[in-house]
């Protein structure tokens, strides 16, 4: 759904609202980049890949903070109301949410530096998929924020549910190679993590999809969304 | 204030309060199909609207969307103006109020208005609010004194007055002598308060002084008011009307209607992007 709003009568709070639109897009461009780094980071072992996404961490920060005093200025100065209101809010918790997968991005980058040392017996590939599926919710969430469309928030928010569900699927193979070899026990706790860092982002991505939702129409989505991350629940036995 | 006037305002109050039914979902007034006319010219157009009792109605929409109009329905205030018609119902306690034979001192008496300039009358403080009174009730001089006290004190006025109330009500500040109108209308205990911009005439902190006000007033009376400060009605009312062209275009809890308003022409207008 395209915003079909017509002009503000005053035009520099339009164009307030736009410039925080621009801000936030921006910031979701770079994230975009941090996880992207990271991505490479992992699979290709690309060290120069790692720092950048590390390194890009204090320009996230900063978008963040100028997005939040913007939208303390709006709030003071505008009195916004209605689909100003809720957008300048949702501005708010975007900017959140993007920074959160901005850390997660930088960690899996940190990580993927020690897992460069050790050599791997098996295939990256589950790890591999689910960077690619992140990666995809992550795009559609942000061009979800720049075009206030909640055609694609609403994809983002259902398709979390193939994040979990490989999720899971990383964490059973990651356990039986911990069984097969303790030797791949350094090197698979980190994979772990990655993974769950990689699932966090997807949550952060779905609750931004939510955000963006409630933000253009007024409504919520609704209280249960489809939902697979049944990790915390899972108990491996050594076969024997 | 000293305790001895606080406990007689509220005992006041209490005895002084209109007879209303306890209910709070029952309407204290109940609109439906509103046609109304300048001569030929149709103001509002088949307006359906219900003020719950002991709440804070707020009409918003833009000049001449007919918001003041139902406002001057409410108490038949067209009727000194030759030309102008109301058709439809507009209920309180089973009586149409546009009804021909309707008594309009026994409604006026029930329902008071309050209007953007002050206006008191060129008479003492105290006569001020005995005048209204006298129209209705026989009171002996100590209840009178009774009644001004506590008219005066529901309207937040009373310590600033109560020494000076045979001082002539011109000497008062534009926000003092709105408040001595709002207590002038409550004096005769009206049932249903009608606000039209209350307080566009006053400065910031008088304007936060009759805001108070309505809040404390909704105990015991139904409130309409009509405001252009979008943020006063969002701070005042319970529920929020938009009129538009003389039509009701949306009626909500003010929260929704400010978070989430349902009608396109409604964001339009409280957002600032219309026409």
């Amino acid at each position: 759904m395209a915003d079909l709003q017509p002009e503000h009568i005053v035009r520099s709070y339009a164009q307030e609202l736009a410039a925080l639109r621009d801000r936030m897009t921006q910031m979701g461009g770079l994230v975009e980049a941090q996880v992207a780094a990271a991505a490479a980071a992992v699979v290709q072992q690309d060290s120069d890949a790692a720092t950048r996404a590390v390194e890009q961490d204090p320009a996230v920060d900063a978008l963040e903070r100028e997005v939040e005093g913007q939208v303390i200025r709006m709030l003071a100065l505008r009195q916004p109301m209605a689909q100003d209101l809720r957008q300048i809010v949702a501005s708010l918790k975007i900017t959140a949410g993007l920074e959160r997968i901005g850390d997660y991005a930088a960690n899996v980058a940190k990580r993927s530096i020690v897992l460069a040392q050790f050599s791997l017996p098996f295939s990256l590939s589950g790890i591999a998929h689910m960077l690619r599926l992140v990666q995809e919710n992550l795009k559609l969430v942000v061009d979800a924020i720049g075009e206030n469309d909640v055609e694609k928030a609403t994809q983002v928010w259902r398709s979390d549910q193939a994040v979990d569900d490989i999720y899971n699927a990383i964490f059973r193979e990651l356990v039986t190679y911990m069984m097969e070899d303790p030797r791949n026990i350094t090197p698979c706790t980190h994979l772990l993590f990655i993974a769950k860092n990689l699932e966090r982002i997807g949550d952060h991505a779905t609750n931004i999809a939510e955000t963006v939702y409630y933000a253009v129409t007024g409504d919520s989505l609704p209280e249960a969304r489809p939902k697979g991350d049944s990790s915390a629940y899972a108990v491996v036995r050594a076969r024997g | 204030m000293d305790m001895s006037m606080t406990e007689n305002a509220t005992a006041g109050s209490r005895s002084n309060a209109p007879a209303t039914a306890a209910t709070t979902e029952a309407p204290r007034i109940a609109i439906s199909g509103l046609d109304f006319y300048y001569g030929t010219n149709k103001a509002l157009k088949s307006v359906s609207v219900e003020f719950p009792d002991r709440k804070v109605t707020g009409m918003i929409g833009p000049s001449g969307c007919g918001k003041s109009t139902l406002l001057r329905v409410l108490n038949r205030m067209y009727d000194l103006y030759p030309g102008q018609r109301a058709e439809g119902k507009v209920m309180m306690d089973g009586d149409n109020i546009i009804d021909p034979g309707m008594d309009l001192n026994v409604l006026r008496s029930r329902v008071g208005m309050v209007f953007q300039k002050p206006t008191p009358f060129p008479m003492s403080i105290y006569d001020n609010i005995a005048f209204g009174v006298k129209l209705h009730e026989r009171l002996s001089k100590a209840q009178m004194n009774e009644r001004v006290e506590w008219s005066l004190t529901r309207a937040a006025l009373w310590p600033e007055v109560k020494d000076r109330l045979s001082a002539s009500a011109a000497g008062l500040s534009g926000g003092q002598q709105q408040r001595l109108c709002i207590a002038r209308t409550i004096a005769t205990r009206p049932e249903v308060i009608l606000l039209d911009e209350p307080t566009s005439a006053l400065d910031p902190i008088s304007t936060l002084r009759v805001e108070e006000l309505i809040d404390e007033l909704k105990r015991d009376f139904t409130i309409v008011i009509v405001t252009h400060n979008m943020q006063q009605a969002a701070r005042c009312a319970d529920q929020v009307a938009f009129f538009y062209l003389g039509e009701l275009v949306e009626v909500a809890p003010a929260a929704q209607m400010f978070t989430a308003p349902k009608q396109k022409r409604t964001q339009e207008y409280i957002t600032g992007r219309f026409g």
